[in-house]
Parts: structure tokens; sequence; C-alpha cells
């Protein structure tokens, strides 16, 4: 493992060092504008993931108080129908693929390779490439937001189908704008980054793990993100070929789901859901994952029943694609489909119990230190156990029907969504915070913003299990007043805003301590995994040396073992200098140009009908030369970045760490 | 690590104390009507046997999963309490040097009792399953069929066991639009169609939805224990109005059912001075709502109607205290000029050249003025409501195809060569009044 490929050993067949060609020299700036766009570190793209999806998580947050503030009285005109519409759609479209997804591969990226004891993830090139390809489906989906600002667009403003998507509503008969193929096209190229980014994190867990990792020492957050990975690359392909089918429809006059050609739109709704469900669990799994990291820490005590915790994970990612269908109890599937669907949801409930009981039985006997993190995570297994059994409330079929598509799944998926995956969210950025920049949230804040958002949130949301009961069906933009749901809409609208200025006072925090907080070590909460070894935040290259993994909780091995564990990387260090030094990759602009090129396609391509009209000027007959140019520079962007070769520097370190490279040497 | 300090837990303690009174006192005269299921589409006021074994299997889910709560739940709070570091001398001690990784008697026995306590749950939601598909076997023979057709954003209702005679000649079945009327004390098997997009037909009180998906023929089943008047909404997003595809369901005792069933299959009533005349000799409501002249941006109806729906939609099946048969008849003329025929129908009237008021891409109006709400449930059925509604479809029902057309017809616009929307119909006041004075009078 401490052996690295450096640039000499990168070869051609024969033996001889291949040829690499660079078209511009490789950018070298670790700071500044250019270092970070071309930036493979997987910190640094971690943390960009981390921005982006918090700056996106407040805007789903705003467009949730917009919906609120419209059904705080019944037939408000707030907003209209439309514009709600496309309020709700966005909402959640936002929330799951460029909120918790993108806030999950931050962790991903900034943790898997610290915690199995790697210098970078496999691939770090391709790394860079799923971020921009991420921000490059991102602005696909919301640039349809401006539209309402420039009419002559034509993009009709934002998605309006709802993030379901429903066949046939997504035809050109019923919504011909541009919007929905942005919509397509923007959820196909966040796929393709889902994609790209799990193989990443599957090789890296599996191939670069230190030396005495075995995989049943894993820490569980790395086992639950590869769980996840494997979701991602099974499940992705469902949905990436439903776009594509709703894509012809819309141009090339295909009959998938066209029902005047004999289309059937229930096909769409399976496709969606056999991506849809296990998306479920690719956003739990990992906040699963944190809560598994933060409840040993602050119990001072190791995860209770580690292997049923690992395994119960694996069984939720296996069953996960067998209960797709429990979100069309009432498409009239038949007895026995209905049945089958019913039981095996009841059955995932199973694994996910279990997970409680072990976090629980991690609690149990323990010495229970209440950080804000803490907060959060024993906030997530009580809301978690409570969206938990609204779920199974879900799997009796034919209470379902009075259920599916009104307010008590609002609530039930809310639960889930915030009190379990956002909620451990809060505490993951909460716990790893001052790993990362070094300064410690104070606690006072930290628990005040837990408490408004903990009261917030269930002022939102438990009333609506109620709304659901009596009646009121999802994604309507208005009700009457005579309905019975006058005091709930009200009440909940309440929470949302208190909700509101929980998250804002929880990021507030952040933005202070960024700045002025107090600075900490290497190991504030006195941890068990192997990030708190190293300093923060933590150097380019991570480690030092490359630590000897002897037990399940490797630095609290190391913490018990000092005197064996310096020895050790004493031996490590010397072993990797005489090697010829720390290895590292070089940075590299393809990434960033190849994501470039497909958007420039993808955007451009549902367009080729329509004129491309610039300040009232006609340049083109089509938008196709666009395109077509947009696919040609990804291809362009590939073929150079492979022939720039993976590159690489060393990096020198003395006894204690310091960097001694010679200014100017890294290259 | 750094604990808050007491006084902090106690400033903390005191912030959140104070949001909760402050949030009990404003709403605690209305806490209790956000957790109530009372209202007109409550699921658990069960009006029928789908609807009740479906709020039965509810509460089952209920008792077992509360009881898992308070297991759980209990064990959890109590480890929070008792293992919680108290000081921080606590907080540093030395944590226990057998750390415990786990106990696989513990684990396998709470999942064999997670598993059994699911089974109780299995068997009752496999026997619905199967109770709430279809009308039961000893039932069948006595059942009646309805299909319920969506349309973007309105439902039409067809009778195919209760043929009419057109006016063109032939037969077809009876038809009506949003508002389904079904005996009380029979099974109904509803098949499910749409026009367009997918909706779903959902009458909380009733049954619980089943969707109407293109080219899936989908059917569910329910029964009115009782006579009653039961509100209904699609529950599937259908596009802009989704919100307010709305309809209602009436159910009638045997005999009453079958009076209105008979009316409904005569043809459109043609007030003239004559029939007027008589009908005033017959009877004299007045409805109260005639003279609720509320602010269009309160939809809700009018106290009687909120009060007593189906008595108000029984007063709405007997002809009105004041009718004026010129103003009728101008109405009955205006409904060809202003190509409304295109749309809809009005079985048994025909325009002065003859044409048969027959449009079916919307609903059928031949009995509209017996029905309690107009506009898919959204308005209810009063004279003033309805010029409301003529004057600004737009403003109740965004993107409502009156205003922007369907399948090539224009409604209140049509698109111009560049295909931005030009007026199409205008109505003045005058014309509105004689549409409604019609429309009022197909009873």
């Amino acid at each position: 493992m401490a052996h690295a490929i450096a640039k000499s050993d990168y070869t051609a067949p024969g033996g001889a060092p291949a040829k690499t060609f660079e078209l511009f020299p490789r950018p070298t700036a670790k700071t500044g504008l250019v270092g970070w766009l071309t930036s493979v570190d997987h910190k640094k793209i971690g943390m960009m993931y981390g921005g982006f999806a918090i700056l996106f998580f407040l805007i789903g947050g705003l467009e949730a108080l917009m919906i609120r503030t419209q059904l705080i009285v019944p037939n408000n005109r707030f907003i209209g129908a439309q514009l709600y519409n496309e309020l709700f759609t966005m909402h959640g479209t936002t929330m799951i693929f460029l909120a918790v997804m993108p806030l999950n591969a931050a962790f991903f990226n900034l943790l898997i390779p610290i915690q199995v004891g790697a210098r970078d993830v496999a691939f770090p090139r391709l790394n860079a490439f799923s971020l921009w390809v991420w921000v490059a489906g991102a602005i696909m989906l919301n640039v349809g937001w401006l539209s309402h600002f420039v009419p002559s667009w034509g993009f009709g403003g934002a998605p309006d189908i709802g993030w379901f998507g429903y066949a046939p509503l997504t035809s050109k008969l019923f919504t011909p704008d541009l919007s929905t193929d942005m919509w397509v096209l923007g959820l196909q190229t966040l796929g393709l980054s889902s994609i790209v980014a799990s193989l990443n994190f599957i090789v890296t867990i599996i191939n670069m793990r230190a030396p005495g990792l075995t995989m049943m020492r894993l820490p569980v957050f790395c086992w639950m993100a590869l769980v996840t990975s494997f979701l991602l690359i099974l499940a992705l392909p469902a949905i990436a070929i439903a776009l594509v089918e709703v894509l012809f429809d819309r141009h090339f006059g295909t009959n998938f789901f066209e029902v005047s050609g004999g289309g059937q739109p229930i096909l769409w709704q399976h496709l969606f859901w056999v991506f849809g469900h296990p998306e479920v669990y690719i956003l739990i799994l990992p906040p699963m994952g944190y809560v598994s990291e933060i409840l040993p820490t602050f119990s001072r005590k190791p995860l209770f029943g580690y292997p049923i915790v690992v395994f119960s994970g694996a069984a939720i990612g296996f069953i996960g694609f067998g209960v797709w269908s429990h979100h069309m109890f009432t498409t009239g599937m038949g007895n026995v489909a209905t049945a089958a669907f019913a039981v095996a949801t009841m059955a995932i409930a199973v694994p996910t119990g279990v997970k409680i009981f072990n976090w629980i039985g991690t609690l149990w006997g323990g010495h229970i230190v209440t950080r804000t993190p803490m907060m959060f995570a024993l906030g997530f297994i009580w809301m978690f156990m409570m969206g938990g059994f609204s779920g199974i409330m879900h799997s009796a079929a034919p209470a379902d029907a009075q259920q599916q598509d009104s307010y008590f799944v609002v609530a039930h998926f809310h639960y889930v969504l915030i009190g379990g995956a956002t909620f451990a969210l809060l505490a993951a950025i909460h716990y790893w915070f001052p790993k990362f920049f070094g300064r410690l949230v104070p606690e006072f804040w930290g628990k005040l913003s837990f408490w408004i958002i903990f009261v917030g949130f269930n002022t939102t949301f438990f009333p609506m299990h109620f709304l659901g009961l009596n009646g009121m069906p999802r994604r309507t933009w208005t009700y009457d007043s005579n309905m019975g749901w006058n005091e709930g809409n009200f009440l909940a609208t309440m929470g949302a805003y208190l909700l509101g200025v929980g998250i804002f006072t929880y990021f507030a925090v952040l933005i202070y301590t960024f700045f002025k907080g107090e600075k900490c070590g290497n190991d504030p909460w006195d941890a068990r995994t192997l990030e708190w070894s190293i300093p923060s935040p933590p150097p380019e290259f991570n480690f030092k040396a490359v630590p000897t993994v002897h037990a399940r909780d490797a630095f609290w091995y190391e913490k018990t073992h000092r005197e064996e564990t310096a020895k050790e990387q004493a031996e490590h260090m010397q072993a990797e200098a005489a090697h010829g030094g720390i290895h590292m990759p070089d940075q590299s602009w393809y990434p960033l140009l190849a994501a470039f090129g497909l958007m420039v396609g993808a955007y451009n391509f549902p367009q080729m009908d329509a004129p491309l009209v610039l300040f009232g000027n006609t340049l083109l007959s089509s938008h196709l030369p666009l395109s077509l140019a947009g696919v040609g520079f990804l291809v362009l962007s590939c073929y150079l970045w492979s022939l720039e070769g993976p590159g690489g520097y060393h990096i020198h370190l003395d006894a204690d760490g310091r960097d001694t490279t010679p200014r100017g040497d890294h290259y | 690590m750094t604990r808050t300090r007491p006084v902090q837990r106690k400033i903390f303690l005191f912030l959140v104390a104070t949001l909760g009174v402050i949030t009990l006192a404003l709403f605690r005269v209305e806490l209790a009507e956000a957790f109530s299921l009372s209202g007109p589409q409550s699921t658990m006021v069960s009006a029928g046997p789908v609807a009740k074994a479906q709020w039965d299997l509810f509460m089952v889910t209920v008792y077992v999963t509360t009881f898992i709560f308070i297991v759980v739940g209990s064990v959890l709070a109590y480890a929070q309490i008792k293992f919680r570091a108290k000081s921080e001398a606590e907080e540093r001690a030395v944590p226990p040097q057998q750390q415990g990784h786990g106990n696989p008697f513990i684990e396998i026995g709470l999942i064999a009792s997670s598993v059994f306590l699911l089974v109780l749950i299995a068997i009752p939601t496999l026997r619905d399953i199967w109770y709430t598909h279809d009308v039961p076997e000893a039932e069948r023979a006595n059942a009646m069929d309805i299909t319920a057709t969506g349309y973007q954003w309105w439902f039409k209702f067809e009778y195919p066991g209760d043929m009419v005679k057109l006016p063109t000649g032939g037969e077809a079945p009876l038809v009506t639009g949003n508002e389904l009327v079904v005996p009380a004390g029979v099974p109904v098997r509803i098949h499910l169609r749409t026009i367009d997009v997918i909706h779903s037909f959902w009458v909380p009180k009733l049954a619980g939805k089943v969707d109407m998906i293109p080219n899936r023929p989908n059917f569910l089943w329910l029964k009115a224990d009782k006579p009653g008047y039961f509100y209904g909404q699609c529950a599937e997003y259908c596009g802009e109005s989704h919100a307010i595809m709305r309809f209602r369901v009436i159910a009638l005792s045997p005999s009453e059912y079958v009076r209105w069933l008979d009316n409904q299959k005569n043809g459109a009533r043609t007030a003239t001075a004559a029939t007027v005349a008589a009908a005033q000799q017959a009877t004299k409501v007045e409805f109260a709502s005639f003279t609720n002249t509320s602010p269009r941006s309160s939809l809700s109806a009018s106290g009687e109607m909120e009060t007593d729906p189906f008595g108000a939609w029984r007063k709405k099946q007997q002809v009105p205290a004041h009718e004026e048969p010129k103003l009728i008849a101008e109405g009955h003329q205006l409904f060809s000029d202003k190509t409304c025929m295109n749309c809809h129908t009005i079985r048994g009237h025909a325009s002065k050249t003859g044409t048969p008021y027959g449009g079916i891409t919307a609903p059928d109006l031949t009995h509209v003025g017996a029905r309690s709400t107009i506009a898919a449930g959204v308005l209810e059925n009063t004279p003033e409501r309805m010029s409301q509604w003529l004057n600004d479809p737009e403003y109740f029902k965004p993107g409502n195809k009156m205003v922007h057309g369907i399948g090539g017809m224009a409604g209140y616009f049509k698109p111009d060569e560049h295909g931005n929307p030009v007026r199409n119909i205008n109505l003045n006041n005058r014309e509105i009044n004689a549409l409604v004075a019609y429309l009022q009078s197909l009873k």
C-alpha cells in the first residue's frame, strides 16, 4: 500500500516510459480560483460538494417556505397554481438530488479516503469530473427559474411535473415547453455524476484500505457508503433508461409512454420506482453511517453489534430493490402483486429496526456526552423511529389506499428525510467541522439551533399526519375553508417558519465559527476512527505515514497503544521516503472542461427544433450544431485527459511530518 | 471538549419553554382542531364497508406501532437519562475497559419479536387486500356498475346500465359530471378511465383511492351505508389545477334514487312561460345562498351548504321561485352563439338551426341546475357563483380548457398565427345573466 505510482512508472507496453501529451501546462496552483477549479484533492472536492449542496439546501428550504406560506390560509392567493407546481416539483428535486445526495457525496469525499487510510480516492481526476458534472446537472435543473425574468427563453418556468415526473404528464401534449426537457436531461446528468462517483468510491473502499484494515474492521460509515454506492450503480440505470424513453417520446415520436400510440404510462412508474425506492435508501444509509460513528464517540463505547449493523445495512440494500411497488398500491396491480409488495415492505422494517436496537445498545452502559452532534444523533433516532412507524402503517396496502398521495405520506417521508437524513447530516456537519476547519462550533449556539430545529420540525410535520387522515391530498396549491384543514395548515406553516429560523441559526453559527471559532486540536471529541489521528485541517497528503490498522476502532486502538503505533509509523515513513516520498496526483483542467462540454450538449439538444436567437438576431436555424459541438468538446476533453496521463509528484516529510520538499520542487 | 455551563442550560430550558408557551397561547383554541379528524374528507369517519375496513386496518398498525414505540422509546429514554455523563469528571472518566461489542441472543430475540409483531399486521393486511379489491362474491349479483372518467380537471360519470335516448337517434349511457349519484346500501363498482393524464378517484369516507391510468382499466368498489353527501377529490397530481379537481358523491335511498334517475333520463328542461308558471304553483323554495354575495376570494360555500350540503343538494333538485322565461330563452340561444355547445352537451336542446347541443369534451350540462356545485366541486352552484365563473374562469381554475381551448377547439382565447392567445369569446354582463338563468333552469 505504501507503494505509489510515480510519473516514471507510467509505462507504455514494452516497458518504455509512456509518452504523454499536454496541450497546455498542467495547473499547479493550490489556492485561488484555478486551484479549486482544477483540484483533484478529495478534501477540496468534498468541500465544494458540501458548499454547493448547502446552497441548494437553503434554496430548497426557501421553496418550502413559499409553499407553506401559500397554504397558511385556505384559498390563499399568495402564489398561483403554476408557480406552486414549479415550487413543489423543484423542492423535491432539489432536496433529493441537489441537497441530501451531494451532502452525502461531500462526506464520502471528505471521509472515505481518510477512514480507509488512503491519500486520495482511487481516481482523483474522475472524482473532479463527478463534481463538475453534478454542477452541470444542477444548473440545468434550475435554469428554468430565470425564464420567469426572461419569458422569451421558452422554458415556461422551472419544471412543473412533480419530482416523480409521471407519464403522460411529461408528454409534449401536456407539457410542451422546455422545462420538462431540462428536468429530464438535468436528472440524467446528475445520474451520470452519481454513477461515476460511486464506482470511484467502491474501488477506493475495496482497493485502497490501509494494511490491516479488513472489511470487518471498516468503519460503519464506509460500509454504508459502499452499500450506497452499489445501490446507486444498480438503481440509476433504471431511471436512465426511463429518462431516455421520455426524451425519445418527446422528440422522436416513440411510444414508450405516449398513450395515443398505445404506450404504457404505468411502465414509467415501475422504472421510476425501481430507481426511486433504492434512492430512499441511498439517501438514508449514509446518515445511518454518520450516526453509527457519532453515537460510539459520545457514548465512549464501541458500536453495539457491529456485524449486525453492517449486515442489516446490506440487507436493507438488497430488500430495498424488492419493494418499489409499494409506491404504487393504488395503481391496480392486482391482489397478488399488492400482497407481495406489502409483505416485502414489512420485511424491510426488520433490518431497519435492528439498527435502532443496536444504536440503543451502544448507548447502554456508556458515558453519554451530550454535545451538539450527539443531540442531533439522538434526535435522529427518535424522529427516524417515528418515520419508520408511519412507514409500517403504509405497508398495510389497504390502509395505504387512504394515505397514498395525502399529507400523511408527506408527514411520513419528512420524518424520514428531515428527522432522519437531515438530522444526521446536521450532526455530521457539526461533528466533522472541527476536523476540516480546525475550529469548534460553540456548544451553546449549536444546542440552541438543535432545539429550534427540533421543535420547528415537529410543529411542521406532526400535524400533517392528521391533515392526511382528514383527507387533504398532496401537491394541491389551495384548499377550501370548510374541509377542517385550516388549523393544521396554519400550525404547519408556523412550524416551518420556526424550522427556517433554526436552520438559519445553525448555518449562521457555522459561518461565525469558520472565521472566529475556538481553535481545536486533532481530536476534540476523543473519537475512534482514523480521521481524528491526523491534523485539523488535514494536510494535502492526509497521513504522514500510512497507518496500520489493528482493530475496528483504529484510532482508539492507536490511542491505547502509542508506542507500538509510533514504531510502525516510523517504519512506514522510512519505507515511503526510500521509495521517493509521498506520491500525490496532479491537478487537471480536463474534468471541468469535459463537464462543460456535456452541459452544452445536453442543454442545446432538446432545443434542436428552435432557432438560436441572441439579442433578437437569429444566428442559427437550430440548436443542433451547438449540441453536437458540446458533445464534440466532451469527447475531445476526454481524449486529451487520457493523453495527459495521471502525472503526479512527491512530497518529502521530516520525522515530525513537516513538508521538507524544496519550494518549487513539487513537480 | 467544552460542556455547556449550567447557566447556559437554564437559558436553554427557558427559551424552549417560552417558545412552547407562546405557541400554545397562540393556538390554544385551535390546537384541538388541528388534530381532529372530523372534516368532510376524514378517513376516520367512514360511511361504507370499504373505508371502514381500511380504517380498522390502519388502527391495527397504530396499535402495534404504538406498542413498539412505548417499549423501544422507554428503553431509549431510560438509556439516555441513566447513562448520561453528569459531570465533567464523568465525561473524562476512562471508559469501561471491557467494551461490549454486542450480544447475539439479544439480537436474535429482538429480530424474532419484530417479525412476530409484523405478522400481526400482515394477516389483516392480506385479508383486506382481497376484501377491498372487489365486491364480495355474495353481493356481486346486486352490484351496480358506473364508469368514471378523469379529464383535466373534472370527472365524468356514466351509467352503462341506464341508457338514454339521444335526440339524434340511438341510445347512450346516462352521463353526469362532477356529482356522482348512487343508491345507498348497494355495492357500486366504479370503472376508472382517463382521457388525458393520470388522475385518482378518492372519496375518503367511502373508499381509498384507485388511480385512473391511461391504457389501463382499473376499478374500485364502494358502498354507502346510508344516504349522504360525500366529498371527493383527485389524488394524483395531474397538472395546473389538480388542487381543484373535486367532485361529490351523493348517496340516495333507493326510492329517491329512482326519482332522481327518472328525471336525469329526461332531456333538458325547457323553461317556457307556461312551465315556469306551473312550477311556481308547485313549489316555493327560497335559497338562502341565492342572496349570499360573498367576495369571490372566499370560495367557501354559504353557511347552508356547509352545515347541510345534502339538504342543499336536495333543494337544488327543485325549480326555484323566480324564473324569467325571456332571459332563459336568450341564454338558450347564446349557448350556441358563444360556441358553448362545441364542448358541452345539453341533451334535448338544440340551436335555432337545429344542431343539437352535443359537445363531449366538457361536462354534460343537461341537468346542471340540479347540481350543488359547479366547476368540478369548486364553487357552490348559485347564480352569483356561476356568473363569477363565466366572467373569469381562469381565476377560479387556472389553465382550464374553457379558457384555453382543447383539442383544436378555441376557448375564451385562441392562438393567433404566432401562437399568442387572443380573445375569442366575449361575454357582457347581460349575456352572462342570460346564460346563468338558462343553466340554472336545467333542473
